[in-house]
């Protein structure tokens, strides 16, 4: 067997002759290079001291040990370098999600508290309950909705750019984001001509380096 | 180790699926509406046409969607809360809140339909999501281990 595990047969054959008299597992541990007395096998496993013990085997045992690294395999927290942000992030998605969804509520909330006292200002007078109630809706899903759904088209973007920017160069900082505006807003008017494309790249490069100064302040 | 760390825990996780659902949509009513603005178009103004769709049309859908399923998960947190269990019911009651809450401008009658609709569909996601975790497991399932060799295995060419 010596082709299959590497040993040396003349010294082995030797090691017999010299020793006729050695135990069993010492020669096999010499002809193969392991015990086989302390392989794990199933028996083995089987007739560890409590192995079979039900407070181990029950489905909820081992609760008050917490999370094992185990479980969180999948769910490493990103360790891109500069990747930290306000809440712990897993990668992109998490960013983008949690990115998206934060401005698109904050969007559509002052849009529609824009729309709630546009509404009130515009109620006709002598109207019934009614109507008025219908005026001050009818303004805030006009004015809410808009700005959210912009909002949320341009958070969506930027993410999306941002997060390729850092994977291409394998880290994050602040000029990634500025450039990720910038692009961002040149994408979002770019049906208007060279002239608005600038402007609102200009200012959304402004947005992503205010938003990249607030993150560095909190965090 | 049962628990599902794949989602975060409940106050937040409705605005991680608030941008989930928003940016389904979002790039979901591009293609749609894409191709939609494009078939639409005549000759030589497709291209035009299919931009000017997406830019009138996606956001809007990205916005629908959003709002249904944030309201659907703020919902669900709070049937959670309530509750204090997890069980297919819970998206059920939150699926029927969602619907008669969207449509409570359409009077009462529009506001029961839409809820019922809502909770039925809800209903039917979750039921095939249960059929699909019990194929999974019975794909899986346990099996009895080889029966223990009676004495210790000899040595090779001992």
């Amino acid at each position: 067997m010596s082709w299959l595990f590497g040993g040396r047969k003349s010294q082995t054959s030797g090691a017999e002759e010299s020793f006729p008299n050695d135990s069993k597992s010492q020669d096999s541990q010499n002809s193969l290079g392991f015990d086989p007395s302390q392989v794990t096998n199933v028996s083995s496993i089987i007739s560890t001291p409590g192995a079979l013990d039900t407070s181990r085997l029950h489905p909820l045992a081992g609760l008050e040990r917490g999370v094992e690294y185990l479980d969180l395999e999948e769910e490493q927290l990103s360790t891109m370098e500069g990747s930290k942000s306000l809440i712990p992030s897993r990668g992109w998605t998490d960013d983008l999600c949690y990115g998206t969804g934060a401005v698109y509520l904050t969007g559509l909330g002052l849009g529609g508290s824009y729309g709630f006292f546009e509404g009130l200002k515009n109620i006709p007078p002598n109207s019934p309950g009614k109507l008025q109630l219908n005026t001050v809706l009818n303004h805030i899903t006009r004015r809410g909705p808009f700005i959210g759904n912009n909002a949320g088209v341009l958070t969506l973007t930027y993410n999306l750019i941002n997060s390729s920017i850092d994977a291409l160069r394998g880290k994050h900082d602040s000029a990634n984001s500025v450039v990720a505006g910038a692009v961002t807003g040149a994408i979002f008017k770019s049906s208007k001509g060279l002239k608005p494309m600038g402007y609102a790249s200009g200012m959304m490069a402004v947005a992503a380096a205010g938003w990249c100064g607030l993150k560095s302040v909190l965090l | 180790m049962s628990a599902d760390h794949t989602r975060d825990p409940c106050p937040v996780v409705i605005l991680s699926d608030f941008g989930g659902a928003f940016a389904m949509g979002v790039i979901g009513g591009c293609v749609w509406h894409g191709i939609k603005g494009f078939r639409n178009s005549p000759m030589g103004e497709r291209h035009l046409g299919a931009v000017s769709a997406i830019k009138a049309r996606a956001p809007v859908v990205g916005g629908n969607f959003g709002v249904w399923g944030g309201l659907f998960s703020t919902f669900d947190c709070a049937v959670k809360a309530v509750r204090k269990r997890e069980d297919p019911w819970n998206a059920i009651i939150a699926g029927l809140f969602t619907g008669g809450s969207l449509a409570v401008r359409g009077g009462w009658r529009h506001t029961r339909n839409s809820a019922i609709m809502c909770g039925c569909l809800l209903g039917v996601m979750e039921g095939v999501g249960l059929m699909f975790q019990r194929y999974a497991a019975w794909q899986a399932k346990p099996m009895a281990p080889p029966l223990p060799e009676p004495q210790q295995p000899q040595a090779l060419g001992a």
